[in-house]
């Protein structure tokens, strides 16, 4: 793609999600989701093969179906309250159907299963995009309307995607599938503290997207996509196979390191809100998780692949692939658990 | 009959709308498509916006379905569905539309009609009278509002409109 056009159509995806973050209309956030969902389809089919365009097109019809839900939400909240501030309480109906699109468009289970297809689909610096970023502008709206979000449905969705994120990850070897189920897990979790503390889900989404950033990073600068080829990192660059190994354990929410922090707020928010079941049932399948990472580390870390000759020749060569911000990302990805006494400044 | 007009309109604005879901090939769709635009106007018209209302037929039809005539003629298939060709189509067509007349026919003759949410029968299409807008038309005021207040509103949709046009180009380049 060209340079220019490159630029344009990225400003247009920032720009689509940041109108979403900062209107005061509804019908200015749906213009917003739209713009976002129409710059990203170029990104999205940066390789002109049919996996890539199959890929963009089922983003493109679940976001689409998912914006026209979110539309009938807001004409029906129109309808009852006679406004379009965003910043004033929805109708229950209202809420509900403006729960499910927005839950669509982060593929909460019931909605999960253009995930790991659009992912697996596209080139790992699109997906990077697709799973950092374009979970922020659902996730600003889920927060202006967490008042009155109907509780059963939300939790309902959360539990399921953390579920579905935890087992159907178990079974795949593609990198980029298993961040898709990783991603849907970490919705779960982020869905799940909405209602009580939505400041903690913003939490979640930084330090998810600053976890998924370091590691979409790393893959990209090995230039693996599969865990056999991930398996070959200790030839190619062996530091790399530590920060994996750090990483992996970080997302899978292991303390001391910073993926842990997260969770262990959701989980004394949701315990200060008399839910015992749910956050016990949350951290048994976030264990699903941990196995498939675990996995991740023992190929990439903790065992030394068989290779031929010439492949234990490639640390000799330098990688010319530039990451920017890499070694600042790894090091907030993995060691931010001593900050969390600042949260205290929240009270 | 005039008092019911607009409650005339959008049934056939469903039928027509129908007349495409029911996925004939897109040459017909798009006659389905000309016919929803021109009773869409209708309704417009009826609720005093006779700008926009005509504007749809120059914009709308006389320009994007046009394009569309065209690309949809230069794309075409040797045996094209038609709603009578195929029992598939056929039959979509007729459940949509017996869905519509079940559904118009409840809305005239129950007082209170609760689907998603409660309308009081046809009241909501009546029109009884023309309303007391002023001396200014409520449409003509909010096209004009739209290039005074609604600046920001103008810059993101035509934004939108260039960037539409740039993704259909990168989408379809092709190498």
């Amino acid at each position: 793609m060209k340079p220019f056009i490159f630029i344009i159509i990225m400003t247009t995806v920032i720009s689509g999600t940041i109108i979403v973050m900062t209107t005061s209309h509804w019908l200015m956030v749906w213009v917003g989701f739209e713009m976002n969902l129409l710059a990203i389809i170029p990104i999205l089919m940066k390789k002109y093969n049919p996996r890539a365009m199959e890929a963009a097109t089922k983003y493109f019809l679940t976001q689409a179906t998912a914006s026209m839900i979110l539309m009938m939400g807001i004409i029906i909240n129109l309808l009852h309250s006679g406004q379009w501030t965003v910043s004033k309480d929805l109708n229950p109906m209202a809420s509900i159907m403006m729960t499910t699109a927005l839950a669509m468009k982060l593929g909460l289970a019931p909605f999960h299963f253009w995930v790991p297809e659009v992912t697996q689909g596209i080139s790992m610096s699109s997906g990077l995009i697709l799973l950092t970023w374009q979970k922020i502008a659902p996730l600003s709206i889920l927060y202006q309307i967490s008042s009155t979000i109907n509780p059963s449905l939300l939790l309902t969705m959360s539990i399921m995607s953390v579920m579905i994120g935890g087992w159907g990850g178990l079974n795949q070897t593609q990198l980029r599938k298993i961040m898709a189920y990783s991603s849907i897990a970490h919705m779960g979790w982020m869905t799940a503290i909405m209602m009580y503390n939505p400041t903690m889900m913003i939490l979640n989404l930084t330090i998810y997207i600053i976890m998924t950033l370091t590691t979409f990073m790393l893959f990209m600068y090995n230039s693996t996509t599969t865990t056999l080829s991930l398996s070959q990192t200790w030839n190619k660059t062996p530091l790399i196979t530590s920060l994996i190994l750090v990483l992996m354990m970080s997302l899978g929410g292991l303390p001391p390191l910073s993926g842990f922090t997260p969770k262990w707020m959701i989980i004394q928010e949701l315990t200060k809100n008399e839910m015992i079941m749910m956050p016990t049932l949350l951290a048994m399948t976030a264990l699903l998780n941990l196995y498939f990472y675990m996995r991740l580390t023992y190929s990439t870390a903790l065992t030394m692949f068989p290779s031929n000759n010439s492949m234990k020749m490639k640390w000799r060569f330098e990688c010319t692939k530039k990451m920017t911000f890499l070694p600042p990302l790894i090091v907030m990805s993995t060691m931010m658990l001593p900050l969390t006494p600042m949260l205290s400044i929240l009270d | 009959m005039m008092t019911y007009i607009v409650f005339i309109l959008s049934t056939i604005f469903v039928v027509s709308f129908v007349s495409f879901s029911s996925k004939p090939s897109p040459i017909y769709g798009g006659f389905g498509l000309i016919v929803a635009g021109g009773i869409g106007c209708g309704i417009v018209l009826n609720f005093g916006g006779s700008f926009l209302g005509l504007m749809v037929f120059l914009i709308y039809l006389g320009g994007m379905l046009v394009v569309f005539g065209y690309t949809t003629a230069m794309a075409t298939e040797p045996y094209p569905e038609a709603w009578t060709s195929n029992k598939a189509v056929l039959g979509m067509f007729i459940t949509g539309v017996l869905a519509e007349l079940l559904t118009a026919c409840y809305i005239l003759k129950e007082e209170e009609v609760e689907v998603v949410f409660k309308f009081n029968g046809a009241g909501d299409w009546v029109i009884y009278d023309t309303g007391d807008s002023g001396f200014f038309s409520e449409e003509a005021m909010g096209i004009a509002a739209l290039y005074s207040y609604g600046t920001w509103l103008v810059v993101v949709t035509g934004w939108s409109l260039l960037i539409g046009v740039l993704v259909i180009m990168e989408v379809t380049r092709g190498n």
